[in-house]
């Protein structure tokens, strides 16, 4: 239990209105959007600048206290969650672009600024931020980073991770460092800043980052294929990558995400076919022209039911948003939706496809497959009940044995949503002891009283 | 939504069903839509979170705590949440059930107990009363009291809400209800028969916007039934957390309706008319389902109703002015009323529309939360009005009454030139007579 004098510290040093500790706010801080996990912290701090971080931190290290960095709380792999109760430490009130720089094509923003208002911004000066989670209008560019978030651009665009170039990070032992800059080239020393991308709040807390921004393709056009198979669905990816196009964004849903998606949004998508394909190619006006034609006539050879072209930037906008909806969408079928992330080389996407199908029938599951196509990341989706404890453990059994034959194929656990509490065990399955004691021991060295985001990505000594 | 089964922590009556908390997969889409979590960026105060602390009460993980009936009673209850809700999940009407467990399980004192009672069970049931009740602040404006009162601004002692509530009375007219003829006859070619629901703020505060939805309605060829004994929507009772009234008075208002022999049930109250659409639900184990789902189907907003059987256009008079539409929390979100204003907007002809960014963000008046939280209520307000300033138009078109006082108020304070008006009195000044 957390003294009294350690709340009246904390509130000192980052003003009473930023500290809570009452139930009821506690209770709503103790999960993200995983599934199934919830753990209660003992306070919640909101520092507003990099001082209120290092103030804060100060004290959490003196006491020992876990601390648990959260953004928007939309993680799927509970990174945000305090697994081992301690402090949640929240920046989202951190929510200040603090500059667009124009001659350098970099923007730097404060760790709780949302991403599509990075997006926003940047558009606005016409430069382009292109990594685009799902969860876009919620999530925080500090939450990107420390997960290393994709997006449905993340084929041709690249992950967050491809746009970071400093980092400004707290440290466990109470230094600030700035990593990397706005210089093109930097290879002075180890990159810590890569070493901190996709960290998941285990190394330092993050309190401003400058990304890359480059310029905005002069043109689009989005492609929307339906197919009364998914496996052809996944062999027309195949093709189009070996064709060597790379679209800007080829998302497949099946068809019980098409008629989730479709009871909510409502805009006539195909509820009888077995999947779509939604493909944008973007560009210069000639090479859009080109890999459409490309693009449509793979399609006409694998024998695509039906292939559509959206016919202004206003209908494929809301194709894409319908698209962002598919997880939240499919949670109507039913009280609990266990997602997944897994990834494989594109080559063996039709594969997949079909072990998907046959696990499903195994384990007389419902299953939604949504996801990333072109980057061979799928989100096969249990649509199950929590209060169902067999259910639930023939849904594990499922993903257990997708998994295995992932790695087999040379695919990860996580192509985006991180380990977390969720995957650990994956993690040491696709990495091996000899790759955890390595991590163990970069985390040693950054941290090592362990009190930041103790519990994530691989099972500590204490457990 | 009442059950038989006790719900954990939940009294048995008016309680929450665990469906509809478990249903939230926290995905977080509801939190820019939020207008409490904006302004707080604390989560239990967004939709998200609520629903995560309706689920615990339900889980005996928390008790119904006061920071409970907080948030029920924080919640604008706007519904902005409902409808960027990907997995179907209604935030706001788990609130809303929340806000009636906040009475049964910590009710409010005796004095407040008491004057709420009164407002809620004597006298929104009564017409006459409320009526009667009028009739001192028309007397206060007529003999130019208000005039006084504003200027020597005795006001600034009493307590903030009751300035405010005195600034938002518009010129009070008498009621509507006595003036209005239960039959009004269509003109030219008739096309149906509509009984007219008229809500209690309607007639009370404005009569002369539901006189020219009578007016258009007749002017379109319809017959209009205006039932003189048709009682308050039970809207505010929902709002309050009194479903019990609210429940009496859907039963009298069904009951009136059904008799009464008619195509379709208009209002122009975008709240009367989200709280009619949700009798079935309310009257779930008080009324038979079938007659429940044929009500249903006949609720119609005015809005809905005119750009469903289309404006009839020919002699309609020029308006040159340009405009820019509000959306009514209760009309865009709770009934998914969006693109009908408009449509008829856009058929007046002189008439501009331009849009402004975040139309469909709440006013920040809902019901008496504007009253409730006043300053929480000026900052909603400042971004509205930020936002109507920006489209430069000369009038502020809206689709319902709290939203009309709440922006008419905010509008002047602000000094601000916008005249705010009801979309009705639009298509009424371009109807001609005869």
């Amino acid at each position: 239990m957390l003294s009294r004098t350690t709340i009246d510290e904390l509130q000192r040093v980052v003003g009473a209105a930023n500290v809570a500790s009452e139930p009821e706010d506690l209770l709503v801080l103790g999960y993200d959007s995983t599934p199934g996990i919830h753990h209660l912290p003992e306070v919640a701090v909101y520092p507003t600048s990099t001082e209120g971080v290092l103030a804060v931190l100060e004290i959490a290290r003196r006491d020992g206290l876990p601390v648990t960095p959260r953004g928007s709380g939309t993680g799927l792999s509970g990174g945000s969650v305090p697994a081992k109760g301690g402090m949640v430490l929240c920046l989202n009130r951190m929510n200040k672009i603090l500059e667009i720089d124009e001659e350098n094509l970099t923007a730097t923003v404060e760790a709780g600024v949302v991403t599509l208002d990075l997006f926003n911004a940047t558009a606005k000066k016409g430069l382009f931020y292109p990594p685009d989670p799902g969860s876009q209008k919620i999530s925080t560019l500090g939450g990107n980073v420390m997960e290393d978030a994709g997006g449905l651009r993340g084929l041709k665009y690249g992950v967050t991770r491809d746009y970071v170039m400093a980092l400004q990070c707290v440290l466990p032992d109470g230094s600030l460092i700035q990593t990397g800059g706005k210089s093109v080239k930097d290879v002075a020393g180890y990159a810590f800043k890569d070493l901190l991308v996709g960290s998941e709040g285990t190394l330092g807390i993050i309190t401003e980052i400058t990304v890359k921004l480059i310029p905005p393709p002069r043109d689009k056009r989005t492609i929307l294929a339906y197919f009364s198979d998914i496996r052809t669905a996944g062999e027309a990816v195949s093709k189009i990558i070996a064709a060597k196009i790379i679209p800007s964004t080829m998302e497949i849903m099946d068809k019980a995400t098409i008629n989730c998606v479709e009871d909510y949004v409502k805009i006539g998508l195909p509820r009888s076919m077995a999947a779509l394909l939604l493909i944008e190619v973007d560009g210069h006006p000639a090479q859009v022209a080109e890999e459409a034609a490309a693009v449509e006539v793979i399609l006409r050879q694998v024998r695509a039911a039906e292939i559509h072209i959206a016919k202004d930037a206003e209908q494929a906008a809301g194709l894409a948003a319908a698209r962002r909806t598919a997880l939240s969408a499919l949670a109507r079928m039913s009280p609990t939706t266990l997602l997944e992330d897994a990834t494989v080389p594109r080559s063996m996407l039709a594969e997949t496809f079909a072990e998907i199908e046959r696990l499903t029938a195994k384990y007389k599951l419902n299953v939604g497959t949504f996801g990333h196509a072109g980057d061979g990341n799928l989100h096969p989706t249990v649509l199950c009940d929590e209060r169902d404890l067999e259910e639930m453990h023939r849904a594990h059994a499922f993903y257990d044995e997708l998994y295995a034959q992932v790695l087999a194929w040379g695919g990860t656990v996580s192509g985006e949503h991180g380990i977390g509490i969720a995957k650990k065990e994956y993690l040491a399955r696709q990495i091996g002891a000899g790759g955890v004691a390595v991590m163990k021991r970069i985390k040693q060295a950054f941290d090592p009283n362990g009190i930041l985001n103790p519990g994530k990505i691989f099972a500590d000594e204490r457990e | 939504m009442p059950s038989s089964e006790k719900l954990g922590n939940f009294t048995e009556q008016d309680a929450p069903t665990y469906e509809s908390v478990l249903q939230c997969m926290r995905c977080g889409f509801c939190l820019p839509t939020c207008p409490t979590f904006a302004l707080t960026g604390r989560e239990r105060s967004s939709p998200r979170g609520r629903v995560a602390l309706a689920r615990a009460v339900a889980e005996e993980k928390l008790e119904f705590t006061v920071a409970v009936k907080q948030e029920a009673f924080f919640c604008l209850d706007c519904r902005a949440c409902t409808t960027a809700c990907p997995s179907g999940v209604k935030a706001g009407e788990v609130m809303e059930v929340c806000r009636s467990q906040a009475q049964q399980q910590s009710p409010p004192g005796h004095m407040a107990s008491s004057f709420r009672s009164f407002i809620l069970q004597r006298m929104l049931p009564d017409p006459d009363r409320l009526e009667m009740s009028m009739l001192p602040a028309r007397l206060y404006q007529k003999l130019g009291i208000q005039w006084l009162v504003r200027h020597a601004k005795v006001l600034k002692l009493g307590p903030s809400w009751m300035e405010k509530a005195e600034g938002m009375l518009p010129a009070l007219d008498a009621p509507l209800r006595p003036q209005e003829p239960e039959i009004t006859p269509a003109r030219g070619e008739k096309r149906g028969r509509v009984g007219f629901f008229l809500g209690c703020v309607m007639t009370l505060m404005y009569p002369n916007v539901s006189r020219q939805t009578v007016r258009v309605l007749a002017a379109q060829g319809f017959e209009v039934v205006t039932p003189p004994s048709t009682k308050c929507c039970g809207a505010p009772h929902l709002s309050e957390g009194d479903r019990q009234t609210a429940r009496e008075l859907a039963l009298f208002n069904l009951n009136l309706f059904m008799q009464t022999e008619v195509d379709f049930i208009v209002t122009d109250c975008a709240g009367c008319g989200a709280a009619l659409k949700e009798y079935e639900e309310l009257l779930e184990s008080a009324a038979e389902h079938d007659r429940l789902v044929v009500f249903r189907e006949k609720i119609r907003d005015i809005s809905e109703f005119l750009a469903e059987v289309g404006l009839r256009t020919e002699a309609m008079q020029l308006i040159n002015k340009t405009v820019t539409y509000h959306e009514p929390c209760h009309l865009c979100h709770a009934q998914g009323i969006s693109r009908q204003p408009r449509e008829l907007l856009k058929q007046i002809p002189g008439l501009e529309l331009r849009e402004m960014n975040e139309a469909s963000w709440c006013c920040g008046s809902a019901a008496t939360w504007g009253l409730k939280f006043s300053r929480e209520s000026q900052q909603v307000l400042d971004r509205k009005l930020n936002n109507v300033s920006q489209t430069g138009a000369e009038l502020l078109v809206t689709a319902n009454p709290g939203c009309q006082l709440q922006l008419a108020w905010g509008v002047r304070e602000a000094g601000m030139t916008q005249e705010v008006v009801h979309v009705m009195e639009l298509l009424g000044a371009a109807t001609l007579d005869g």
